[in-house]
């Protein structure tokens, strides 16, 4: 069976995606329960402070996390599926799926490295107010 | 040759020569004082036979050299022949009567089995002559003395030489053919010099076979030159060689099975065991007495039995002093005869179930030096007809060496076709330990090849076997085909350990002292050397009846014209074998006192100092002081000595430390030489407890034991250790914890002010108690644990609780106070009640601490379970200056983990009560029980940094709640142990 694949690189800049990849989970907060959208999950920044390694910060939580890019050995694409509404032959072509290449991913994030705390704010208060 | 099952008049000939014999047995036993009433008596019976004298030329030995034909010099020879023949065999049977029960007929049945078979041999000729079944079916006293004759005769000379008991001469003839003749004392000693009289017993064989072979020789060359010369007159006498020369112990060691000094029973199971391989090495079957033959031997023993009594009646004559003797001995032996011929079958019938050869290849005799193992050995396969090839310590004893020399021996036939197999004799296997060791595995192989071709073995047909047995021994090269007799001194030599299980032990008993005292005398009598039985006696106690030792040292003094002194014994003692006693003699030594009967002081001092070099020579010939003093420990309080002040016990634990602090400095400083200091402590020691009875000794176990115990019991605290807050193990070593603060902390744990009631009955002050001590208990991660019902008596002791299992103490910390079994401490035992409110509380307790501890790591998920409760915590973070309200606080998120209802109660009551929380606080908690520990807490906290501490916490959990996600690390595994020690536990 043919898959079509439809990409549109030469129309125009084939997006390029990322991947972030963590050591660990990111959770909700047992009181939000299962509805996750809108959530913001971070911060992601880029911050090219070193001149060679560009390094990133993914804070989540009170978690921050750095991390480096990594290029991937194999780049992935990254599809869309979509049914297949071609006028030409309606009858024929039904029930073929059509696949749409929405990103190419050439890069992961890797954030490998436990975890800094963040030292929130009112604690440093709290200490001064005990000192 | 075939063997068949020996029919009923064979077996009836058998007998009626068997019961002949046992009259004539009788010389053996008087033999040796009275001399010349036994000679008077042969001359009596035998007038054609000159007086017996041993050295001289025997001219007219009846050797047929170059004869043509075998028999025909046989009857030539005959009349003369026979009566000193018959003589001789009368000194080889056994002492008919000596022996006790079944074992006595068999070495008569043996005996007759071999004449048989030697009959058998020369059948072609003497058959015909002599008909067997017609001169047993007359069967009376004539005809048996006819068939005494015959076998004699053909026992003289014979074509094989196993049938030839004794020495033998092989002869061959011009026409090739090869005869052994027999070597009888008596024929030696038909003509001879009256000088040589004093040293001549007529009957025994009275000179070494060594003598006797090199006399034959000289013999047989006298022969040919007389032969060739064709007269007898310029024959000259061949010169006795010296004799004196020679060891005594050589010249007059047993030469037969009758005349061995060791125990009888062994003795005759020796040889048993050495005829079980008749089948396997001869080729003949063991015969299997069937129920015929039996009742035959039954129906004839009566009437053997009055030939017996015209035997009696016919020695009376001829000797009247001991005709009462006789006919008491032969009513004795009619009233065994059932059992006997019972015991016959009994022992063939276990023998018979024996397929090929004896079950244990090996056969292991052990026993002190000097006792005749070797000797045994040696004559015992010699009268099976066995030639003995003894390996000894001396000889190369490598591993690879004595392989070979062992197959050479056990399987390989003599090259010559009808010379003697082989007997193996390993003498002192337990020698040398890293050569015995080469040897032991050598025959262990060979013994474990042998189990394992015994399986197809057993369903092959009697008839079948022999033909097959030679090509078998070709296929199978590493099978045991010959009987291996191995000789130690000590039988639990660690190199002996797996031979003991596989071969047959016999253990040598000592002889007693009379029956070594006789012989000695006997032979002093011969050798003109003049002794009393008293020094004898001492001599023979002396060296704990080796009669090797006794007999060079009796030749020794002999030879330097000295008297035996009863009391130079020692001094004049010049050397025992070099042995090394077991560690069990040892302390048995140590422990036991010689019994000094006679002697006045003066000797009694002797036999002092005897016995200390005796004693030393012992202590520092075995070495191992650590152990012997161990077992000196362990064993002497044991002994019953006379103490009544303890002096005694005092003094030896005195001595026991010395020796203690001895070796220690020894091992040290590595001084080894200062270990000489040793032994005479030693034998201090055993001055002053050593008793006359027989001490009871075990082998020492407590010091092991005790290191054991040990070893556990600091892994114990050990564990425990570790178990602990590090705020209280640090202060605390494993060591001033035994020493110093189990008694007391125990005395804490079971105090005897707390009632087991429930909880809210007590008293506020019993609360705090409890609280308390249930604190204590937690910190000291001490618990209460139901005890599995292993041991019994901890039941028993506990028997006031045993319908419920009883609770004890989890690290068992009680033990360190109990130093004995049956020991109780006085310690109070809390009720079992008491025991586990305990438990309860202490669980409790520790969840609760655990919870506390993860919720001020902020890690427990639980504490944010609902949102309502940011909100409380935003009015406590109002609140949080208060320093009443924090404990609470605390109380809560003590709580919080444990039931969500709780919390929700506690942040309620927070809510709506703003300061007087004190009256929810007892009224509304939901568990009474943990009211104790709330309470407690609000006292303990009502420090600031605490105070500061938490509200750091509310804070956290307020910032962290406005984040709707969170992120989780997931951590990589190492094998480090990682425990969580908190720098808050460290400082409280």
């Amino acid at each position: 069976m043919q898959i079509k694949v439809k990409c549109n690189c030469g129309e125009g800049q084939c997006p390029e995606w990322a991947i972030v990849e963590l050591q660990g989970i990111v959770e909700s907060q047992p009181s939000i329960g299962n509805q996750l959208q809108g959530l913001e999950i971070g911060r992601l920044c880029c911050s090219s402070s070193s001149s060679s390694q560009v390094s990133y910060t993914f804070t989540v939580g009170y978690h921050e996390l750095s991390g480096s890019k990594m290029a991937l050995k194999k780049p992935l694409l990254v599809l869309k599926k979509k049914k297949a509404a071609d006028g030409d032959n309606s009858v024929l072509n039904s029930s073929e799926v059509e696949l749409q290449v929405i990103g190419v991913i050439r890069h992961k994030i890797l954030f490998k490295n436990r975890p800094k705390a963040l030292i929130s704010k009112p604690q440093v208060k709290d200490k001064k107010i005990a000192q | 040759m075939e063997m068949d099952v020996p029919g009923a008049e064979e077996l009836e000939w058998l007998e009626s020569n068997a019961l002949l014999l046992p009259e004539e047995g009788e010389y053996d036993e008087e033999e040796y004082p009275p001399e010349e009433g036994l000679r008077a008596d042969r001359g009596d019976r035998r007038p054609d036979l000159s007086p017996p004298n041993v050295s001289g030329a025997p001219r007219d030995r009846p050797i047929p050299c170059s004869l043509p034909d075998i028999s025909r010099p046989l009857i030539t020879h005959q009349p003369r022949i026979d009566p000193e023949n018959h003589a001789g065999r009368k000194r080889l049977r056994p002492d008919a009567d000596s022996g006790a029960g079944c074992s006595t007929a068999l070495p008569r049945e043996e005996e007759g089995g071999n004449k048989r078979r030697a009959m058998e041999e020369e059948s072609d000729e003497d058959w015909l002559r002599h008909p067997l079944p017609k001169d047993a079916a007359a069967g009376a006293a004539p005809e048996a003395d006819v068939h005494v004759l015959d076998a004699a005769e053909e026992k003289t000379i014979s074509r094989f030489a196993w049938e030839i008991e004794g020495e033998c001469l092989p002869v061959t003839g011009p026409g090739g053919e090869r005869v052994y003749a027999k070597m009888t004392s008596s024929a030696i000693g038909v003509v001879g010099s009256k000088s040589a009289a004093a040293k001549s017993t007529s009957g025994l064989l009275s000179e070494p076979i060594s003598v006797l072979n090199k006399r034959l020789e000289e013999d047989a060359l006298a022969k040919a030159l007389q032969e060739s010369f064709g007269s007898q007159d310029n024959q000259t006498c061949p010169a006795v060689p010296a004799v004196n020369e020679q060891l005594w112990v050589e010249k007059y060691a047993p030469s037969s099975f009758t005349e061995l000094l060791s125990d009888e029973q062994t003795n005759r199971e020796v040889l048993l065991w050495l005829k079980q391989w008749d089948s396997c090495v001869f080729g003949s079957q063991i015969r299997t007495t069937t129920d015929d033959v039996l009742s035959a031997l039954r129906r004839h023993s009566s009437a053997i039995h009055q030939q017996k009594f015209a035997n009696n009646k016919f020695f009376a004559k001829n000797n009247g002093a001991s005709v009462k003797s006789q006919n008491l001995n032969s009513s004795k032996v009619g009233g065994r005869e059932t059992s006997f011929s019972k015991g016959i079958n009994n022992l063939w019938a276990k023998k018979s179930m024996v397929s090929n050869s004896p079950e244990q290849k090996v056969l292991l005799l052990c026993g002190p030096p000097g006792l005749g193992k070797t000797t045994l050995a040696h004559v015992a396969a010699k009268h099976c007809g066995y030639r003995v090839v003894e390996i000894n310590a001396s000889d190369d004893r490598s591993a690879s060496s004595i392989e070979s020399k062992i197959l050479d021996v056990v399987q390989m036939n003599s090259v010559m076709p009808d010379s003697k197999p082989k007997c193996l004799v390993i003498d002192e296997i337990d020698g040398a330990l890293g050569d015995g060791k080469g040897t032991v595995d050598v025959i262990l192989k060979m013994v474990a090849a042998e189990k394992n071709c015994n399986s197809d073995k057993g369903n092959v047909t009697q008839g079948a076997q022999n033909l097959k047995a030679p090509s078998k021994r070709g296929h199978k090269p590493t099978k045991l085909s010959r009987p291996v007799i191995c000789i130690c001194n000590d039988l639990y030599a660690p190199a002996l350990r797996q031979l003991r299980q596989v071969a047959k032990v016999y253990m040598f008993a000592q002889p007693t002292v009379t029956r070594i005292v006789n012989r000695l005398k006997y032979i002093c009598n011969r050798e003109g050397f003049k002794t009393s039985t008293i020094a004898l006696s001492a001599l023979a106690e002396y060296t704990e009846c080796d009669i090797r030792s006794c007999l060079n040292t009796l030749q020794f003094l002999h030879k330097k014209k000295e008297v035996l002194n009863i009391l130079e014994v020692d001094s004049q003692v010049i050397g025992q074998k070099d042995m090394s006693r077991s560690i069990l003699d040892v302390w048995k030594e140590v422990f036991h006192k010689k019994n000094m009967k006679r002697g006045g002081k003066a000797l009694k001092g002797r036999i002092g100092q005897k016995d200390m070099n005796i004693l030393h020579s012992l202590i520092s010939n075995r070495g191992e002081y650590e152990l012997t003093l161990d077992g000196i420990h362990e064993n002497f309080l044991r002994l019953s000595y006379h103490d009544p002040l303890m002096r005694k016990t005092v003094k030896c634990l005195d001595i026991l430390g010395t020796s203690e602090s001895l070796l220690q400095y020894v091992f040290r400083t590595q001084q080894m030489s200062l270990q000489a200091y040793q032994p005479p402590l030693v034998i201090t020691m055993s001055h002053l407890i050593s008793q006359v009875g027989k001490p009871n000794i075990e082998w020492p176990k407590n010091l092991q034991r005790c290191r054991a115990m040990l070893v556990e019991k600091k892994d114990l605290l050990k564990a425990w250790q570790n178990n602990l807050s590090p705020s209280i193990s640090r202060h605390q070593s494993i060591q001033s914890f035994v020493e110093d603060i189990v008694s007391p902390l125990l005395h804490i744990l079971s105090s005897p002010n707390l009632r087991p009631v429930a909880l809210h009955l007590l008293s506020e002050r019993e609360k705090d108690d409890l609280a308390q001590l249930v604190d204590t208990m937690v910190a000291y991660s001490i618990t209460y644990k139901n005890s599995k019902p292993e041991p019994l008596e901890k039941i028993l002791r506990h028997g006031t609780s045993a319908d419920a299992s009883p609770l004890f103490l989890d690290p068992p910390i009680d033990d360190f106070v109990k130093f004995k079994q049956g020991y109780q401490s006085e310690h109070s035992e809390l009720s079992l009640a008491m025991k586990q409110v305990l438990l309860h509380e202490v669980e409790k307790h520790r969840i609760l601490q655990d919870s506390v501890s993860k919720s001020l790591n902020l890690a427990t998920e639980g504490s944010n379970k609902n949102e309502a409760s940011t909100k409380t915590y935003a009015t406590e973070v109002n609140v949080m200056n208060n320093p009443m309200q924090t404990p609470v606080d605390k109380s809560c998120k003590q709580k919080s983990p444990f039931s969500q209802r709780q919390k929700t109660d506690c942040t309620a009551r927070i809510s709506s009560s703003g300061m007087n929380f004190k009256a929810p606080v007892t009224s509304n908690k939901p568990s009474k029980h943990s009211s104790n520990f709330f309470d407690r807490f609000r006292k303990e906290s009502g420090m600031d940094s605490k105070n500061q501490i938490a509200n750091f916490q509310k804070t956290a959990t307020i910032e962290r709640d406005s984040r709707p996600l969170l992120f989780k690390y997931n951590e990589g595994f190492t094998n480090a142990v990682k425990r969580p020690v908190k720098i808050r536990d460290l400082l409280l």
